[in-house]
């Protein structure tokens, strides 16, 4: 087991490097920088440009920003700044005054971790998620053990408007219900304090989730269902109950699990459009805006937090099926 | 069984619609009786109710507090005056601080914190006066030092500022900024602040921030300027404390307990991304605002829209999708707010390369722009045509400019002028744009009418590109580009900044184009150092009627700011300057109507 984990997370190293690497390469690739403009506003004049690159030293050769970037540099003064090994993921070139790692974790003064901008991030993907598995896991059970009932079909036509439905029409009409028609919530949030604020947007962002767990789950079911050994524990006697839930929901989750750790990193990296939408001050829009701002320190920063954690996901998904199918082993 | 199913199914897709159908209900536009207080007013009306039952001897007016809630879009990456560059940063500084002077309503430049200034008779030396006991926001005193400290701070290279050179007027700032060896460094830093400097009553240069007498700064320009006092209404001349700077380091702007400020209003609290609270600051020396503001940054126009609708915003942008709509509704119809704004966007042609170098080109693509078509069916009538570069509402538009309008005959006269001949001897034409789902049906239009006046002989081909790229490809004068939209919009209201900055030869946004002409460069020239505002004037129109002439690039349109207000938010009065919220240049004489405030 230990050195399962030490051999995995060693892994970790030469797969963050070839991404570093490979954003590296593709963003330097892209033209422009991060002090040129929307082409209809007013530029950045020559000077001060090269003042700015000087300052960030973006005048350095291409190999020395990026190992610079990993390892570290020496500054003007000669000090050496330790990389993104020491968890240094460099200045923000666009947030300026602000590192890429205050920029994703710092709180707000007097605020705790998670009112910092991946704190809200995380609340939304952490609810997200157990609203999606809380709703999804029992949708598919029931779905499977009342098959062709109108039960099913009721739960089969919601969850393929999950799956079909882009979220941002999802959420545009989310708000359309519970803002404007029902009253429940502002259109636009005053304040993202406690989990109240982000009810709503979990249910949406949640919403596809939801619906590939209850369709995965149905179909593992009915497979499970005709299995010999569900036969088997009904001809020894077992109560439906115990059967049920002993047997065939135990072994119809391995694949939900399969699915799960994908499913924490898509919703912890992808909540862009939910973001911009109900307006919840998080990382995703960071991201997306950082990359047309070409500011690339918040890119490569992003990237590589987004690389471990889904690393991370992957990681503990291996060890969980040990959990559920103690004939899995992790060695 | 499959009879039952079909019943379910049914069942399900009626069940289904009703639910559409009853979400679909409120997009419906015009309900105003749908709107219903907000939740933060709905709070402090019950509080004001409990109140007056419990004292009812006195029976005190319930006054609701006066918010004007605005959505800006999106947040500031930075609000230090010396670094942002960005509307939605000025958006917050310019209540926070003010300059030396500042603009009125009419865009003219009227004493800020100084209460007069002064050029000497080249216009080389500029000296301010402050007015006697202007205290910031937390009542501490601010004399011409701060002012002295934001100004050097503004041109120190270690600041490196993305607006640094708008003072470069300043002897010793272009110099210090490119210094390279230490030595110069030092050397242009101390002829700097030669240049700005902060004295006293008796001449000499100030001692602290303390000093009561120190009113005067005296700034020396390299070169004549008689614009120079506008320029110093920027934001990059805000005097944030210096203590405060140092204190907060990099990131002091990020709380609001740094920010303390000599503007119109208090930056009461500033929560990222979420909300920006500004109120009426006790210690301006001006009318103070009736108002508090309250800022939120909701970048997707649909949402904002809505929430204005639903009255959640007193102030929202108006976008191009939305304009039909609006305009169809009699109630949204009077709120929508229009005016002209501070940008002129262009057709720009690459004059260096072909086929652009032939003037008669140029002039047959100018001849062939419909501009007025454009506007009512591209822009949805939220723009205005364009003849010229100076915008309406800024000193030096000209009115009734009529040259290169459009003229599909004369377009196809000029290409048979031209060393061409005909439209089939012309190269491939590539038209490039920023790769958005807006521009894409932009674009298509105005190829399409191009192909309409020239012919099918014409070879024209469409280039989207990324859109931080195509920025880049418009800075990069050896870039593959040919044609292309770019704009420019104003700092500062002066014709100077429009001629000037962007078209003088030696710039390097004439040369990017390739545009040099001597006679142009003569007469702006002449007009930057004239002192007599009238004959000033008429040299900057001189040169703006050489300009067109010349024709390097084909005037396009003049942005407009469109924005909905809702009708209980009185006395704004608007500026072209206003990109951020109608009514920012002079917020003092915005008001909120309470009695009309929904219930």
């Amino acid at each position: 087991m230990a050195t399962f984990l030490a051999r995995r997370l060693l892994w970790f190293i030469p797969v963050l490097f070839v991404v570093a690497l490979i954003t590296f390469v593709l963003m330097k690739a892209a033209p422009g920088g991060p002090w040129d403009r929307d082409a209809e506003s007013k530029q950045v004049d020559p000077r001060t440009m090269e003042l700015l690159a000087r300052k960030y030293g973006l005048d350095k050769p291409a190999w020395r920003q990026f190992i610079g970037y990993l390892v570290g540099d020496f500054d003007d003064e000669g000090q050496f700044v330790c990389g993104a090994v020491c968890g240094n993921l460099g200045p923000s070139y666009r947030q300026r005054g602000k590192t890429v790692q205050q920029i994703l974790f710092e709180p707000p003064p007097e605020k705790g971790f998670f009112d910092s901008k991946f704190g809200h991030t995380a609340r939304l993907a952490v609810l997200a998620l157990v609203i999606a598995l809380a709703v999804g896991i029992p949708a598919g059970v029931f779905s499977a053990l009342k098959q062709n009932s109108w039960l099913d079909y009721a739960l089969t036509f919601i969850t393929n408007i999950g799956i079909a439905v882009p979220s941002f029409v999802v959420a545009f009409f989310s708000i359309l219900i519970f803002a404007v028609g029902l009253k429940w919530m502002p259109v636009v949030q005053k304040s993202w304090a406690g989990l109240t604020p982000f009810i709503i947007p979990a249910i949406v962002f949640g919403f596809g989730t939801m619906a590939q767990t209850a369709r995965l789950m149905r179909s593992t079911m009915l497979d499970v269902m005709r299995q010999d050994y569900v036969r088997t524990a009904r001809a020894k006697g077992l109560g439906e109950q115990a059967v049920i839930w002993k047997h065939m929901l135990r072994n119809a989750l391995i694949p939900i699990i399969t699915t799960l750790g994908p499913a924490v990193a898509g919703l912890l990296t992808g909540s862009i459009v939910i973001e911009n939408i109900f307006g919840v001050p998080g990382v995703g829009r960071d991201f997306i805006q950082s990359i047309g701002n070409r500011d690339y320190s918040m890119i490569m920063g992003t990237t590589l937090f987004y690389v471990i954690l889904i690393l991370l996901g992957n990681l503990s998904v291996d060890l969980l099926y040990g959990v559920v199918d103690p004939r899995i082993r992790v060695d | 069984m499959s009879r039952k199913t079909f019943f379910t199914m049914s069942g399900i897709v009626a069940a289904a619609s009703m639910l559409l159908a009853a979400c679909a209900q409120p997009v419906a536009p015009a309900q105003p009786q749908v709107i219903k207080e907000t939740v933060e007013v709905v709070k402090e009306v019950e509080k004001v109710v409990e109140k007056t039952v419990v004292v009812e001897a006195t029976p005190v007016p319930a006054e609701k507090p006066k918010v004007l809630r605005i959505n800006l879009g999106t947040y500031p990456d930075v609000i230090d005056p010396q670094k942002s560059s960005f509307v939605n940063e000025i958006a917050h500084l310019k209540l926070i601080y003010e300059g030396l002077t500042r603009l009125n309503e009419k865009l003219e430049t009227v004493p800020g914190a100084a209460e007069k200034w002064e050029y000497n008779a080249d216009a080389t030396e500029l000296t301010f006066t402050l007015r006697k006991g202007l205290k910031y926001s937390d009542g501490t005193p601010l004399n011409a030092k701060r002012f002295e400290y934001s100004i050097i701070r503004n041109i120190n290279p270690a600041t490196a500022g993305e607006y640094a050179s708008i003072t470069n007027e300043i002897a010793g700032a272009p110099e210090w900024q490119g210094a390279e060896k230490d030595e110069d460094k030092a050397k242009f830093e101390e002829q700097v602040r030669q240049s700005v400097q902060a004295l006293d009553s008796s001449g000499q240069p100030c001692k602290d921030y303390e000093q009561e007498d120190c009113l005067t700064l005296k700034l020396k320009l390299s070169k004549p300027a008689p614009y120079f006092h506008t320029v110093m209404s920027l934001w990059v001349t805000y005097p944030a404390k210096q203590e405060n700077i140092e204190e907060g380091g990099e990131n002091w702007w990020n709380s609001s307990k740094f920010h303390i400020g000599n503007g119109p209003f208090i930056l009461k609290s500033l929560e990222p991304f979420v909300k920006g609270v500004f109120v009426p600051n006790p210690n301006y020396w001006g009318d103070i605002p009736k108002v508090s503001i309250e800022y939120q940054y909701i970048t997707d126009s649909n949402v904002a829209f809505q929430a204005y609708k639903n009255d959640e915003f007193d102030i929202v942008g108006l976008a191009a999708e939305d304009y039909q709509a609006v305009m169809a509704d009699p109630e949204l119809s009077k709120q929508a707010t229009i005016y002209p704004g501070s940008c002129t966007l262009a057709l720009q042609f690459r004059n260096f390369k072909e086929p652009f170098n032939d003037p008669k080109v140029r002039a047959a693509f100018s001849y062939a722009i419909d501009r007025e078509r454009w506007v009512k069916d591209v822009l949805q009538g939220l723009g205005s045509p364009a003849l010229t570069w100076i915008p309406p509402g800024f000193p030096g538009y000209k009115e009734g400019e009529t040259r290169f309008a459009y003229d599909p005959e004369m377009a196809k006269k000029m290409i048979a002028e031209s060393s061409y001949g005909s439209v089939e001897n012309l190269p491939t034409i590539v038209l490039t744009f920023g790769d958005t789902p807006r521009n894409r049906v932009r674009y298509e239009w105005l190829g399409a009418r191009f192909k309409e006046v020239f012919g099918d002989a014409l070879k024209l081909e469409l280039k989207p590109v990324e859109p931080t790229a195509f920025t880049a490809k418009q800075k990069d004068r050896e870039s593959d580009l040919q044609m292309f939209i770019g704009g420019w919009c104003a700092d500062y209201p002066d014709p100077q900044n429009w001629l000037s900055v962007y078209f003088e030869g030696s710039t390097t946004f004439a040369d990017r184009i390739g545009f040099k002409d001597e006679e142009f460069d003569k007469l702006i020239a002449q007009a930057d150092v004239e002192l007599d505002p009238a004959k000033r004037a008429e040299l900057y129109q001189k040169a703006q009627d050489r300009l067109v002439d010349a024709n390097p690039v084909a005037f396009f349109w003049h942005n407009v700011n469109a924005y909905m207000v809702k009708p209980w938010v009185k006395g704004i009065v608007t500026t072209s300057q206003d990109a951020d919220w109608p009514g920012s240049t002079v917020p003092a004489t915005i008001d909120i109507d309470t009695a009309m405030l929904p219930q």
